[in-house]
């Protein structure tokens, strides 16, 4: 593996993982329709899927990897139905994090950590509509979930609570990255996977 | 459901280009999660719950359409006389058919009437990189096999007592997590290997052009649904957005 570009093998990977990592997500972001863990999800989601991403990260190590799966978790976002910034946000913190991968040469554990805790930011993207487009977003919410359940989610999210948000996202990707990074020694290390 | 998505076995009946069968799934999509006046999202569901019959998937098509209908009636009539909690759940029950059931039969649609080749054939004319292309052909193939995968780590697991309620779960939420998706790993990653060898003797990711036997493009069949498409997304600026009512 002395190439550094991106290899059909690669690529195959990524889907592989990207598929894995999506369904997990999902399984994940099903749990939003019980009210109260709809604020949850930011925490939730990079604790889940840290396992799949974990071992994705000793597979390819290429740069590149991390944004093209970004970007096409972003673009199922916006296919089942949500606005266009997830696709944004994905893009956006899949290349920061591949950028820190590669200074760790997708080695080093810090990098990792770091990386993983910016990448687990992006599904923020689906939630930002409720501050960015406040007005616009909480009249589609009334007329697709109701008025009760908009009432529920409007008193749990002041402005401020974005900035929360993202920084509860931040800390549960560092912890994924650990609870990832130790099962993937506990498990696939001794078998000779990773 | 077939073993493989985007693995149809035969001749399409009523052909259409998988091109026209993205847009109209983006466009479906998005009216149906948007929400909005009951009649254009019945006009939405009926697209595809149409091109299934007109594919002959009859018994399929006859059961999304009651579903669908079922919500939709619920969501007009019993959503707005409940409050409470009670409204919370008819909602969260009704509601969620009532806008992801449309998306969900149009890609039940696609991924029964396309095959692997005829989408990469179209998503290549439409010139996108190789790079995001692969990925996503072999994340369509993938899907069905993870999620039976996840479906038989379940059985076992709750052969073994551990399964998301009982009482080992409670003790230890986190090993939830791993129980599930470390099998996963193990198995989808095996298959994963198996699957890029397979492709790759089959010459994907060479230097040479590939070409591809599946003949694509337009027809009458293409035009009639875009233009029932465009008369949705016109009525929809009228109704919604312009403030004419019916």
């Amino acid at each position: 593996m002395t190439n550094k570009k991106l290899q059909a093998k690669d690529l195959i990977h990524i889907g592989i993982f990207t598929a894995v990592y999506f369904v997990v997500f999902f399984a994940c972001g099903m749990l939003g329709y019980i009210p109260i863990l709809f604020i949850l999800l930011p925490v939730i989601v990079p604790i889940g899927t840290s396992i799949p991403f974990m071992l994705f990260l000793t597979k390819v190590k290429k740069f590149g990897m991390v944004t093209i799966m970004a970007i096409i978790s972003g673009l199922l976002m916006f296919a089942t139905g949500h606005t266009w910034l997830p696709i944004v946000t994905a893009t956006g913190c899949g290349l920061i994090a591949d950028i820190i991968f590669k200074a760790g040469e997708y080695k080093s554990f810090k990098h990792t950590v770091l990386g993983y805790a910016i990448f687990s930011v992006w599904p923020i993207g689906a939630m930002l509509p409720l501050w960015v487009m406040r007005e616009s977003y909480l009249e589609y919410i009334r007329v697709s979930m109701g008025q009760e359940y908009t009432n529920m989610i409007l008193s749990l999210t002041p402005n401020w609570s974005v900035f929360i948000l993202i920084g509860a996202a931040f800390i549960a990707g560092i912890i994924g990255a650990y609870f990832g990074k130790a099962v993937l020694k506990k498990h696939f290390q001794k078998a000779g996977i990773a | 459901m077939q073993n493989e998505m985007l693995a149809a076995t035969h001749e399409s009946y009523f052909k259409i280009d998988p091109r026209t069968k993205l847009i109209l799934m983006f466009f479906v999509n998005m009216f149906a999660f948007r929400g909005g006046n009951i009649f254009i999202m019945l006009t939405i569901a009926a697209i595809p719950v149409i091109l299934l019959f007109a594919e002959r998937k009859i018994k399929g098509a006859i059961i999304c359409a009651a579903v669908y209908l079922a919500a939709a009636l619920i969501n007009e009539w019993i959503v707005p006389a409940t409050h409470g909690a009670a409204n919370v759940l008819v909602v969260m029950i009704s509601g969620m058919f009532y806008r992801l059931m449309p998306g969900f039969i149009m890609g039940y649609y696609l991924v029964v009437t396309t095959t692997v080749s005829e989408f990469i054939a179209a998503m290549e004319r439409i010139h996108i990189s190789q790079k995001i292309l692969i990925p996503l052909s072999v994340m369509f193939r993938f899907f069905p096999t993870v999620v039976q995968e996840t479906r038989s780590i379940g059985d076992a697991m709750r052969m073994r007592g551990i399964a998301a309620g009982g009482s080992k779960f409670w003790k230890r939420p986190m090993s939830m997590i791993e129980y599930r998706i470390v099998p996963l790993m193990m198995s989808t990653v095996k298959i994963g290997e198996e699957l890029s060898a397979a492709s790759l003797t089959r010459g994907l990711g060479g230097p040479q052009r590939r070409t591809n036997i599946c003949k694509i493009g337009f027809s009458v069949h293409d035009i009639v649904l875009l233009s029932i498409v465009m008369a949705v997304l016109l009525a929809y600026f009228l109704f919604e957005k312009g403030g004419v009512s019916l």
